[in-house]
């Protein structure tokens, strides 16, 4: 036992990162760390989103809480989040969330004055910290300005209008989903995918292309010079176990091998849009990390320590 | 598939379920009421002095489309439907009828009279809403979809229910015990006839088989039912001869085809007729004028008005007014009579079998206009019996004021009599579905004609259009012969769709296709029915019918059928020839041009060997059950030939089913008729379950039950309604998977659930026994987001006396300004304003008393102030107010959900979005997950074929086709790419191409682990229903609350904050357990504890007093108030006023309710005595 660390050194590879996806490999952990990451992911990443809603007219078609709540679920930009206070830890506003520490505020002023239908989008969202606006969502590939407006909140006509005062503060997906910052965070076991060449020598070409095409997705392919199954996207494989059966079926079983490696995790990491998910990743790690530490440093867990003896070493990191 | 936004979407489909109700009341107003008059008999008033004779009848009704209170002399303007439901008035019009005077033989004098507001059927002919487009609707702040075919009376929507009658104009024979008791000699054994006039009002006649071989004819006159022997009336009716009814009633028989098929009349026949016949010879009556004059006679007594008449005259009335009053001819009601004792004595003689009055073969329906008809022509009958006693008694009088020969005196004493009356009648039928009536009206029932539409959802609206009931008198009965469904129903009335429980099978649904033959023709011109009755003559005629005429005497079965149509004797037809004939009228119905309404009904009754009595009925007449079927039998050129066929016919025709087998059909009787598609034996509701073919059928009607209760998109002018509660989702969505009738009815207009992604496993043990685990993160997205609105409202002018009624108005109090924010100074809340139990919402101030008075919320919840209406008729102050609440509806743990398959839940947990399971590959989480238990024993497969179709449908971005019976209406080379052809491999397949599983399966990780679940789970998105019941207006908890006043114990009630009664099973189920320091403290700690003082003397706890302790002067103690001291046990003095002592009073725990005994006992004089005695010593 002594001198054995149960600690692993993780790695990231990161195939692909764009502003609202990203796709790494996390290697050299196990299924904890992965789940782990990707609940504090959901859940307890923080945002800024709206909370409090103050109508001051609305005579829309919408009553007031139908508009406070798709107001809280348009996702703003929350790059601040991390270092703002949650407004019931705030000192400056004794918790009322109202100060410039904890909370940002909106102002909504729409009139419908045309015959047209008024679109009220998250676009006319005045926000009082240029940092923490709606999230865009406009391809600024395109050109095209009508597509451009945002989140529609309600629809306005002839004589109506809305008029309020909206507070967003600091929160997590626990608490509400619209804290959430992610759309999906998912992660697969890396799968291992180990043909039997020989076995598949003594299947006909039909055969084969039977059992190649009995995979719902693309994992094998025959080759088309050799005539040779091979695996093309191993992790296109869902864990499916329809070529197994198959090859079963077929009266071959043992025709492939697919191992689930137990410390290689792909994840897919899909932003709202609030934060980057790149960021949300660090944030992810960086909130992890201060859980452990809180447990760590936490009074319980040196009582603990002493019940769980070696165990209670690791915990703390030894 | 989804209409545009902008386009209007076409309703017409959908009004074609609303029709019935609408074309029936059309046709009251325009022609029924008309008609209706015409039967009203004239009244006369007779001066005995001066010998005038006035005659006062009505003509000429004209009813108005509903106008508002008359604004100025020459403006009028027309009252909207939507106005009525806020302003909680009727939406009626005027009604006007000219009152004729003649005296004796003079001129006619006509008095038009206002006979009051009539209420007006929405979409109706009158109603203002009447041909408006989808767009002119919105902008009269009504439903883009509005159908109409209810009545708006107070503000509320309320539809006459259609109900079962005995088919009109068709003899039935019944066996009955009850006839037995008529009198001595009767038997189980009578033909009824139900006959409807022309301004359809019925009366019913019996024919009882006596056992002596004769038959009497029982009829009802004013609430009492006589009974004549039919030979006096047969030879009342026409002059005839002994030999000519003789010869007529045993045509019927030949000796040539004794007992061969189709034979109905025996030898005996024979002899009844002898004995009939033998009857009036004993009471010495041969002529026809002997018979009126004895049937004269003996009914002058009862009829008063004819008190002066020859016993002739009498005679005639009756005959004319009671007996087959749907004949007009003396000649034809003869025919019948004889074709009615023939049918009965072949009853007898059992050659032929009774006609179920169960079966729909004999049903027809009431329809809301001729309802109103029938009351409104007894109400106007009473006004004119009432004016004309008001008259007499005028006359009477012989005061010198009064000149009878003065009209403008007549009209006077008339006017006494309110005519608005009549309408008010009415209207109130409409509004208690009550009949106020002497004669009952040939109706079953009293009580129970209309019932309110309910807008829960659109289906429950919808559905109480197509709903018909059995009848109120049924449902009282111990048998459950009349709930079972017949085969004769096929088609018409929905096998699936009827509730469970108490009604099950009286109030059934018609299907989809089902409609209600009308006095309307396809072009919507009023159908003439002496004329179509006439070409029909004149065909049958054509085609070989031998028609019937005085001194003929027509063969009978089998050599003949006799024809009848609308129950009239019209003739007979050779056997041999009827099956062309039949054929050929049948090809005439179908084609256009023809004279033959295309909804006549051709009940060919085969001859058979004792089964139905055959004949040939045909039948025209308005309110039939009727359904369309291709004709397969007429040689089609291109286009098919559709025939309404009725549910009398049906029974012996060949209709094909589209299933593709012969359905045990020999070649010898080859299928003449198809049905156009499987689903039109579904009502609508049961058409939207999608698959419903691969469902076990009870569940099938669970959906339909539960499809009505969901809390639904119910309204899209929640804006403009002030319904009293309405349910509300806020986030709806249109069911991926969907049969055809959802878009042919366009319910998407109203949609009742949301797609949710359904996970089939067992997850946390929070999901068994039928409950479901909701995601909390998709509650929080706006999943089954709702609220319920309810509408209070306050009306000044209704309450209290008249004295204050000026002096009260809308205003908050001068003197507590400050007191309740809530409330503004109008005296009413601010719209969007948060109301807090017990907080008031509105405020009244009485000038005249200065004082205010407030209403206050009641209930436990916090509600939001959605909409305040005012009443601005009044202008100086408001008088009437709606304030509409909101109270919100989000999903919590306890509220119902159910999928379209009769898979209901209830929610267990709202579980967090991170320990749901995931997929590996999309990263989906569930929205809701279910126990796999709830498959296996229920059968509901279609549910699982529906996650697997809307999964694929989701990934395609299609919506799905899943209308039930796919198999039996695919067409030869459609959809075969399957090898299989089942509907799975269809499914599959599109899921396997997008790269899942084929079986909807999917490998989930575990949310809390991150691990992979042993086994694979199936999950996809299944269209789930909110249920309107909600823990939030259900739970009823109490530790301590209010008590009875009389036995002290806990009250009922959940508004009151009473408990649940803890009962006689509870208590013995604590008792079995052995529990008994919980059932002590359930049954007497928490209920009614008392500490009695009881007299160990004399053992009684009356009469036991305190007295009165001496009072001594206290020093009051600073500090605690005085009396809220703990009363001193010791301190109280008890003495039994029986014994003048108080030695020996013990004090004894028990419920007061023992108490409130003993003292109900001594006012009986009983006296309870108690034995008191030590606890130690019951042991011993």
């Amino acid at each position: 036992m002594e001198g054995a660390s149960y600690a692993r050194m993780p790695r990231v590879k990161i195939r692909e990162l764009k502003d609202d996806y990203a796709k790494f490999e996390l290697r050299d952990t196990d299924a904890s760390i992965a789940n782990a990451l990707r609940r504090v992911m959901i859940a307890e990443v923080p945002t800024i989103a709206i909370d409090l809603v103050e109508i001051e007219v609305n005579s829309s078609v919408l009553n007031d809480e139908f508009i406070a709540h798709r107001l809280g679920l348009i996702p703003l930009t929350s790059e601040r989040a991390m270092s703002m206070r949650f407004s019931r830890d705030c000192d400056a506003c004794d918790g009322d969330g109202q100060c410039e520490f904890c909370s940002v505020e909106f102002h909504l002023r729409v009139k419908c004055m045309t015959d047209q239908t008024l679109d009220v989008s998250s676009k006319d969202l005045y926000s009082s910290d240029p940092s923490v606006v709606p999230v865009d969502f406009s391809d600024p590939a395109s050109t095209d300005s009508s597509e451009s407006r945002g989140v529609i909140i309600v629809k306005l006509r002839r004589g109506q209008e809305l008029r309020l005062r909206a507070i967003a503060r600091k929160g997590i997906g626990k608490d509400h989903a619209k804290w959430s910052p992610a759309a999906t965070v998912t992660f697969m076991y890396e799968p291992e995918i180990h043909l039997n060449e020989d076995l598949m020598e003594t299947l006909t070409l039909e055969e084969k292309r039977e059992w190649v095409d009995s995979s719902p997705t693309r994992v094998f392919e025959i080759d088309p010079v050799t005539q040779q199954v091979m695996v093309v996207d191993s992790e296109a494989y869902s864990y499916d176990d329809e070529v197994i059966k198959k090859a079963e079926a077929m009266g071959k079983p043992g025709l492939v091998e697919i191992i689930a490696r137990q410390d290689s995790f792909i994840f897919t990491v899909e932003s709202t849009g609030a934060i980057k998910s790149s960021q949300l990743v660090l944030n992810a790690i960086e909130i992890l990390k201060q859980k452990l530490d809180a447990v760590r440093l936490s009074e319980d867990t040196v009582e603990a320590d002493d019940q769980f003896g070696e165990l209670g070493a690791h915990m703390r990191g030894g | 598939m989804v209409a545009k936004p902008g386009s209007v979407p076409d309703f017409e489909a959908l009004r074609e379920l609303f029709k019935h109700h609408i074309e029936s009341f059309d046709h009251m107003v325009k022609a029924g009421l008309e008609t209706t008059l015409l039967h009203i008999k004239p009244i006369e008033v007779l001066d005995d002095f001066t010998t005038t004779k006035l005659r006062i009848w009505l003509e000429n009704p004209v009813v108005y489309p509903p106008q508002k209170e008359r604004i100025s002399k020459t403006m009028r303007e027309a009252l909207l439907p939507f106005e009525c439901r806020q302003a909680k008035i009727s939406y009626a019009g005027k009604i006007t009828i000219d009152v004729c005077f003649q005296y004796n033989d003079g001129p006619v004098i006509r008095e038009n009279v206002n006979f009051g507001q009539f209420p007006i059927m929405l979409q109706s002919k009158l109603c203002n809403l009447r041909g408006a487009d989808p767009k002119k609707l919105v902008s009269c702040k009504e439903e883009a979809s509005e159908m109409g075919g209810y009545f708006i009376l107070n503000g509320l929507e309320r539809v006459i229910r259609l109900l079962i009658l005995p088919k009109r104009n068709y003899p039935m024979s019944m066996v009955r015990s009850s006839f037995c008791d008529r009198r001595e000699g009767y038997t189980d054994k009578a033909v009824v006839i139900r006959c409807v006039r022309a301004d359809q009002s019925s009366l019913s006649i019996r024919l009882y088989y006596l056992r002596n071989g004769s038959a009497r004819l029982g009829f009802w006159l004013r609430g009492r039912e006589y009974l004549l022997p039919v030979g006096i009336v047969l030879k009342a009716l026409i002059d005839t001869t002994d030999r000519e009814i003789y010869v007529n009633l045993t045509s019927c028989y030949n000796e040539k085809y004794a007992k061969g098929k189709g034979a109905v009349g025996t030898q005996l026949v024979g002899e009844r007729a002898k004995i009939i016949l033998d009857e009036l010879r004993d009471l010495s009556l041969f002529t026809r004028r002997q018979c009126l004059e004895y049937i004269g006679e003996h009914f002058q007594p009862i009829m008063p008005e004819l008190m002066k008449d020859s016993y002739a005259i009498v005679a005639d009335a009756v005959l004319k007014d009671c007996i087959l009053v749907h004949l007009d001819n003396d000649f034809d009601k003869f025919n019948l009579l004889i074709f009615m004792l023939q049918k009965l004595f072949s009853l007898i003689d059992q050659t032929s079998v009774p006609d179920n009055p169960d079966s729909l073969q004999n049903h027809e329906v009431l329809l809301p206009g001729h309802l109103i008809s029938l009351y409104i022509k007894e109400k106007l009958e009473d006004w004119l019996q009432k004016g004309k006693k008001l008259l007499m008694d005028e006359i009477q009088k012989k005061s010198n004021k009064f000149d009878f020969s003065d009209i403008a005196q007549v009209k006077k004493i008339m006017d006494k009599n309110s005519a608005k009356l009549v309408s008010a009648s009415v209207e109130n039928l409409l509004k208690t579905g009550r009949l106020v009536t002497q004669t009952g009206l040939d109706l079953q029932q009293r009580a129970g004609y209309t019932v309110q539409a309910e807008r829960l959802n659109f289906l429950r609206f919808m559905s109480h259009f197509r709903a018909v009931h059995r009848g109120a008198s049924f449902a009282g009965l111990r048998t459950t012969t009349v709930r079972k469904l017949l085969p004769e129903s096929w088609g018409f009335l929905c096998p699936v769709h009827t509730p469970d429980g108490e009604p099950c099978g009286l109030l059934n649904h018609m299907t989809r296709t089902c409609r209600i033959t009308s006095f309307f023709d396809s072009q919507g011109n009023i159908k003439d029915y002496f004329k179509i009755q006439k070409s029909i003559r004149d065909i049958l005629m054509e085609v070989g019918m031998t028609s019937s005429l005085p001194k003929i005497f027509l063969p009978g079965p089998p050599e003949a059928l006799t024809v009848l149509l609308d129950g009239c004797v019209v003739g007979c037809i050779a056997s041999s020839e009827v099956e062309k004939v039949v054929a050929y009228i049948r090809e005439l119905k179908v084609s256009s041009a023809s004279v033959i309404p295309g909804d006549m009904e051709v009940g060919y009754v085969p001859l058979s060997m004792g089964g139905a009595y055959p004949g040939l009925y045909l039948f025209t007449s308005p309110s039939r059950f009727v359904r369309p079927v291709k004709n397969i039998s007429i040689p089609s050129n291109g286009s098919e030939s559709i025939e309404l066929i009725g549910p009398f016919e049906q029974v012996f025709m060949e209709i094909r089913c589209l299933d593709g087998g012969d359905g045990g059909r020999k070649s010898s009787f080859p299928a003449t008729h198809e049905e156009i598609h499987p689903t039109e034996m579904l009502s609508v509701v049961a058409n939207l379950t999608p698959w419903s073919d691969h469902n076990q059928s009870p569940r099938n009607m669970y959906q339909c039950q539960m499809a009505k209760q969901t809390m639904a998109f119910s309204s899209q002018t929640i804006q403009h309604r002030a319904d009293q509660k309405l349910y509300h989702l806020q986030t709806p969505q249109t069911p991926i998977v969907r049969t055809s009738t959802y878009t042919k009815y366009n319910i998407d207009e109203f949609p009742t659930g949301t797609n949710a992604i359904v996970a089939v496993l067992a997850y946390t043990g929070y999901d068994m026994e039928d409950a479901m685990i909701l995601n909390k993160s998709s509650v929080e997205r706006g999943m089954f987001h709702g609220q319920i609105y309810q509408t209070e409202t306050i009306d000044l002018t209704e309450q209290r006396g008249k004295s204050d009624r000026s002096s009260r108005i809308f205003r908050k109090s001068n003197v507590e300004k400050l007191g309740c924010p809530s409330i503004d100074s109008d005296g009413l809340p601010h719209v969007g304003q948060m109301i807090r139990p017990d907080e008031p919402y509105c405020s009244i101030y009485n000038e005249v008393t200065s004082s205010t008075q407030t209403y206050k919320r009641k209930g436990s919840e916090a509600v939001y102030v959605d909409y305040v209406a005012v009443d601005v008729k009044n202008k100086k102050h408001i008088q009437k107010v709606n304030i509409r609440f909101r109270h919100p509806r989000n999903p919590v743990i306890g509220d119902k959900f159910s999928s379209r398959h009769g898979q209901k839940g209830v929610c267990s947990q709202l579980w967090p979005d991170v320990d749901m399971p995931f997929s590996g590959n999309t990263g989906m989480r569930p929205d809701l997950i279910i126990n796999p238990h709830a498959f296996p024993s229920r059968m509901t497969i279609a549910m699982l074929l529906e996650s697997v179709a809307a999964k694929g449908g989701s990934l395609r971005g299609e919506f799905v086709d899943a209308t039930p019976f796919r198999s039996s209406t695919k067409k030869d080379g459609e959809g075969s790419d399957s090898k299989s052809g089942s509907l799975v491999d269809d499914l599959g397949v599109l899921l396997k191409e997008k790269g899942f599983n084929y079986h909807g399966l999917e490998v989930l990780y575990s949310g809390v682990y991150g691990t992979e679940l042993t086994c694979e789970i199936f999950i996809g998105p299944v269209y789930y229903q909110r249920l309107r019941h909600m823990v939030s207006d259900k739970f009823q908890v109490r530790s301590t609350g209010t008590i009875d006043q009389v036995t002290r114990q806990p009250i009922k009630g959940r508004k009151r904050g009473g408990g649940i009664r803890f009962g006689e099973m509870e208590r013995d189920s604590l008792l079995a357990h052995g529990a008994a320091y919980l059932l002590h403290d359930r049954l007497h700690t928490c209920s009614d504890y008392h500490i009695a003082d009881v007299c160990s003397l004399c053992g009684s706890m009356l009469s036991t007093t305190f007295i009165q302790p001496q009072k001594r002067p206290v020093r009051q103690i600073g500090g605690l108030p005085p009396g809220r001291l703990p009363p001193g046990r010791a301190a109280k003095k008890v003495s039994c006023h029986a014994c003048q002592t108080s030695k020996g009073m013990e004090t004894v725990a028990m419920p007061y309710v023992f108490r409130y005994l003993a003292a109900e006992l001594a006012a009986m004089n009983i006296k309870m005595t108690l034995k008191l005695n030590d606890g130690a010593e019951v042991g011993a």
